[in-house]
This record gives C-alpha cells, structure tokens and sequence, in this order.
C-alpha cells in the first residue's frame, strides 16, 4: 500500500477535534446553551461571553460546542445504517445474480429518482419532525449509492482466482462473503462513507435550517444560520460562526475521503 | 446496442408507474387525514359538524377506496388536470407551471454558469498536474464542495445586497434579482465539474493514443482540441444531465432563502399547510423530470460509449 496523502492526516485532526469538542460540550462549557438572559442580547465579544450572545441572550460559544450533536449524532447513525443495508444488500445481489440481482437493481433504479432534500422534507414534515423521522427519511434514500458499489465491487472481486480455490474447497457462501468479498471491498466504500458524510451533514443541517431538523430550543448549526439572518446585518459574527463550523466539518470530511478514494482507487495510483 | 436502448426504454413506464404509486400514496402512508388536513388548510381551526365534514369528503372523492383514488388521480395527471389546490383552490396546474418555469429558468442560469467555468479550470489544472494551478484548483473545488446553499446564501446577501448594496436582497422580479440566487446554487456543481473534468482529462492524456500523437509532434493545442477533449466529456456530460435533474429537485433552500416562487418553494409551502394535491403534482413533476433525465443519459452513454454494457456490468 502506499503512503496515505496527507489530506487524510490533515482532515482526520481537525474532525477528531470537532468531534471531541462536541462529546466533551458539557465538560469545556460552563455556560448552558439555553440559558436566556434577555437583557443580555446581541452583546458582543467578552471575557463573559467569549464569542457574544444571540438575540435571545445565550451564549453563542455554547451553542456553538453543543450545536453539532443533533446534525452530527444523527449523520453518523444515518451513514452507518445507511452504509450497512446497502453494502449487505449490494454485495448480496452481486453474488447471487440472477432474479434477486434483477430486482434490486430495479428498486436502486427507482429510489434514485426522488430527489434527497425534497423526499426528507415531505416525510420530515408529514410525521413530525425528529430524530426517528430524519433518520427514516435518510435512510429510503441513502442506502442506494452503497448499493451500487458494493455490487460492482462483488463483481470484481467475484471472479478472482482465490475466490474460486474458497469456492472449489467448499467454503460456505456465507464465509466466503465474509471472509473474503467484504474485507476486499471495504476500502472504496468506506471512502465512499466519508464522501456521503458530508453530504448527509449539509442536507441535515439544510433541513434545520429550514425548521424541519431539529426543534428550538435544541441548539443546532443550520437553525442557528436561520435564526441568525434578521440580526446578520448588526452582529454578523451570529452567521459566521455556524457558518464556519458547518463548512469545517463537511470540508475536513470531504478531503478524508477524497483521499481515501485516491488511496484505494488502481487507476488513481499510477498518478 | 438496440437491445439495450430497447431495455432501457421498456423499464420507462414501468418506473414511471410505480414511482406515481409511491407519490399518490406517500401523505396517506404518513397517517394524514386529507379532508382534515383540508379543513385545516382552508379555514384553521375551526370547528365544523360533522355533515359538513362528510359533504367535503364527498366533493373530493375522499370517501371512495385508495385504489380508485389513485385510477382517477393518474387519470386527471395524464390529461393534464392536476386538480385543485387545497389552500388557494387555484388549479394546481398553473401553479406548477409557473413554479416551473421560475425553477428551469435557474437551474439552466446555474448548469451554464457551472459549465462554461468548470470546464477551462479542470482542463487547466489537468495539463499541469501537481503544479500550484493544479493544487489551488483541487483546493478550491474542495471548498466549494463543502459550501452549502445556506451558508453561501446569507454570505453573498450580507456581501453583495447588504453592505456593497449592489444587488437586491431577495424577490424575482428581474435579471438583478437572478445573479445571487444562480451564484449560490451554481457552487456546488461547478467544485464536482471541475473535479471531474480535470480526472477525465488526465485519463485521457496519459492513454496511448495521445503519447502516439505528442510522439508524432502534434502540438500540445491541437492534442487537447482534437483527440483529448472529445474523450474526456463524456463523464462531464452525464454529470451536466444528472445535475440538471438534481438541480431541478434540490432548489428549495435557495427559493427559501431569496424568496423566489419556484417549485420548490412551492412545495416546501403545501408541505408546511398540508396542501395533498400540490405536493403529489410537485414531486410527480419533478420525479418525472428526473426519470425522463436518467433514462437520456444512459441512453447518450450507450450511443457515446458502445463497450458500456447496461444491466449486468453497468455500475
């Protein structure tokens, strides 16, 4: 294997330290999120409130910290379930082929029609918004791009010389996948994980920001950038600060998995 | 090669009627009530007897069975009658229509402006691979990828409308109005155009048939302009089709934000006020948009590309 691009060191501290920061909120801030005091509104930077307060009088650095942990708890569940069914689903239909194969290329066929945003925001809307609902709405349509791939990948990897020696030894299906499909397959799809990561974290934090992702009071990076547009003329640092964080999160995200793709991609190596 | 346009082509109905299935029955898989959510819609809260009630459902055929619901529904939807709006009552044809046009008009402005940028800079960087033209074009594309429309919305606002005043800061009622909004959504397409058309590019240089021509002394202009580029679009191609269909389906936040009467805000709008006729035609309208889209590119893919096998190998 080559040597890893720097991209993914680089991508890989600035997540962990977004992550860490989001874990440990209750232990870096003292201030709570919700707290209003609304003589305290739209004040600017202080050693009190180091980055100001909104125009409820909350501290913005709170909000800040704490302002991942719906959009950023929820995408990982969503990626990772997301990641699950249709790897299991794809890998399945390309080892099986035939009828099974025909079929759920089909419903990949179909699923990848309804546009993402407009699908979570109607079933977001129509049951009521929340953690089950989003990650519903998500997971119809988010299995289908790992699908494909894991199929194409089975494909591949399906007619290589050592799965027939496994196959010619009578080792059981279920043994074979396990063993020796998924674990030569894994690469290119968790590049493509992260890739899809960044993507889910800006539809939910899209969807908040259209008051469909989280519910007020909780504390939330798309929310905040909507709420913060009436004052963004007065305190501006109220857009940038979520802006900036949602921007961080889905950049460091991306060029982890750009460079993963580089790393597990043939044709990109000889590069 | 017929085989596969055929195939292709035999799927199209097929998609197409089970994806108005899923539409027709997607607010009544979620547990809504339609003539409560009409009573809603049209007079708040107000409490009603119990006849009026049965005379609504009656007046929009809510009292026979789904499937009937849905025979007549697709009826209508083929002849071009959507049926009437809950909210306005206006006929939810026109409303599409108008939303459609808006949303087109936007989406072409973004796709062109993506392209037209896009395709110089992803040849630029690809001539000079690791030169700082291609490292600052790789990086830019990376930011541009992880912009979203919300947070580049209010930043141009806040740019452009509130402290240069040079722009208005939101509405639709003319070219002015159109630069902030088709900025905004041309972003994202335009970081994954560039992305891709440097990546095909560089394929396409480093095959054999362009070493045969620089070794025949082909100068490094005419190389790109007529072997290279031909080649390389066809990725670039079917990226533009799929981000029409895409852009058309993914408009709602910037119609959000700039307060345009495009589709998608439309259906963000019936969505909120539980307006069933309206969001059915408006996800039907764009899904057909997007089925008739995907079904183009595979065909230009099979026509461009004659070794692509659909179905078995097709990823």
């Amino acid at each position: 294997m080559r040597r890893w691009p720097t991209t993914i060191y680089l991508g890989g501290a600035v997540l962990a330290l977004i992550l860490l920061a989001t874990i440990g909120a209750p232990w870096l801030m003292s201030a709570h999120p919700n707290t209003q005091v609304l003589s305290d509104r739209l004040l600017p930077s202080s050693t009190k409130h180091l980055l100001g307060t909104d125009h409820l009088g909350r501290d913005l650095l709170a909000r800040l910290i704490y302002g991942g942990r719906f959009s950023l708890l929820l995408t990982i569940t969503s990626v990772i379930v997301a990641a699950v069914v249709g790897t299991g689903l794809g890998a399945l239909a390309g080892w099986l082929g035939g009828l099974w194969d025909e079929m759920l290329m089909r419903l990949v066929d179909l699923l990848i029609v309804f546009p993402g945003i407009i699908m979570a925001l109607v079933i977001a809307a129509l049951l009521e918004p929340g953690f089950g609902t989003l990650l519903l709405a998500l997971t119809i349509t988010g299995w289908t791009p790992y699908a494909r791939l894991a199929r194409a990948l089975t494909l591949e990897v399906g007619t290589m010389p050592y799965l027939e020696a496994a196959r010619a030894l009578g080792v059981s299906q279920f043994r074979i996948i396990n063993r020796h499909v998924i674990p030569n397959i894994i690469g290119p799809l968790l590049a493509m994980s992260f890739l899809r990561f960044g993507h889910v974290l800006l539809t939910i934090a899209g969807l908040s920001y259209l008051g469909l992702g989280a519910q007020p009071p909780t504390p939330d990076w798309g929310a905040m950038i909507a709420e913060a547009l009436p004052y963004m003329q007065r305190v501006p640092l109220l857009l940038f600060v979520p802006s900036l964080a949602i921007f961080l999160t889905a950049f460091s995200v991306t060029i982890v998995g750009q460079g993963l793709m580089l790393l597990f991609d043939p044709k990109q190596r000889r590069l | 090669m017929t085989n596969q346009l055929l195939r292709r082509l035999t799927l199209l109905p097929l998609i197409l009627f089970v994806a108005s299935l899923v539409i027709f029955l997607l607010p009544y898989a979620t547990g809504v009530d339609s003539t409560m959510a009409v009573i809603r819609a049209r007079v708040g809260e107000r409490v009603l007897t119990e006849e009026s009630i049965e005379r609504l459902r009656v007046e929009l055929n809510l009292d026979q069975g789904l499937p009937v619901q849905y025979m007549q529904w697709v009826g209508r939807f083929a002849r071009g009658d959507l049926g009437f709006s809950y909210v306005s009552r206006a006929p939810v044809r026109e409303i599409i229509l108008r939303g459609l046009r808006v949303t087109s008009t936007l989406s072409i402005m973004a796709l062109l402006l993506a392209i037209g940028i896009a395709l110089p800079l992803g040849m630029w960087a690809a001539m000079r691979p690791g030169s700082w033209i291609d490292f600052v074009v790789t990086l830019t594309s990376q930011i541009g990828v992880a912009i979203p429309q919300y947070v580049m919305a209010p930043l141009l606002i806040l740019l452009f409308a509130v402290w240069l005043d040079w722009l208005p800061t939101a509405g639709w009622r003319g070219p002015l109005f159109m630069i902030l909004p088709a900025l905004t959504l041309t972003m994202r397409p335009l970081a994954y155009f560039t992305q891709t058309t440097r990546a095909a590019m560089l394929e396409v240089l480093n095959a054999d048939y362009i070493r045969t021509a620089r070794g025949k002394g082909l100068s490094p202009g005419l190389l790109v302009r007529r072997h290279a580029l031909r080649n390389a679009l066809i990725p670039v191609v079917t990226l533009c089709t799929l981000w029409l269909a895409a852009l058309l389906g993914g408009s709602v936040i910037v119609e959000v934000i700039f307060a345009i009467p495009g589709l998608g805000r439309i259906i963000y709008d019936a969505v909120l006020a539980g307006d069933i006729p309206l969001i059915q035609a408006g996800l039907m309208v764009i899904v057909a948009f997007a089925i008739l889209i995907n079904t183009l590119t595979d065909l230009l893919y099979i026509v461009l590309n004659p070794a692509i096998q659909l179905g078995d190998h097709s990823v």
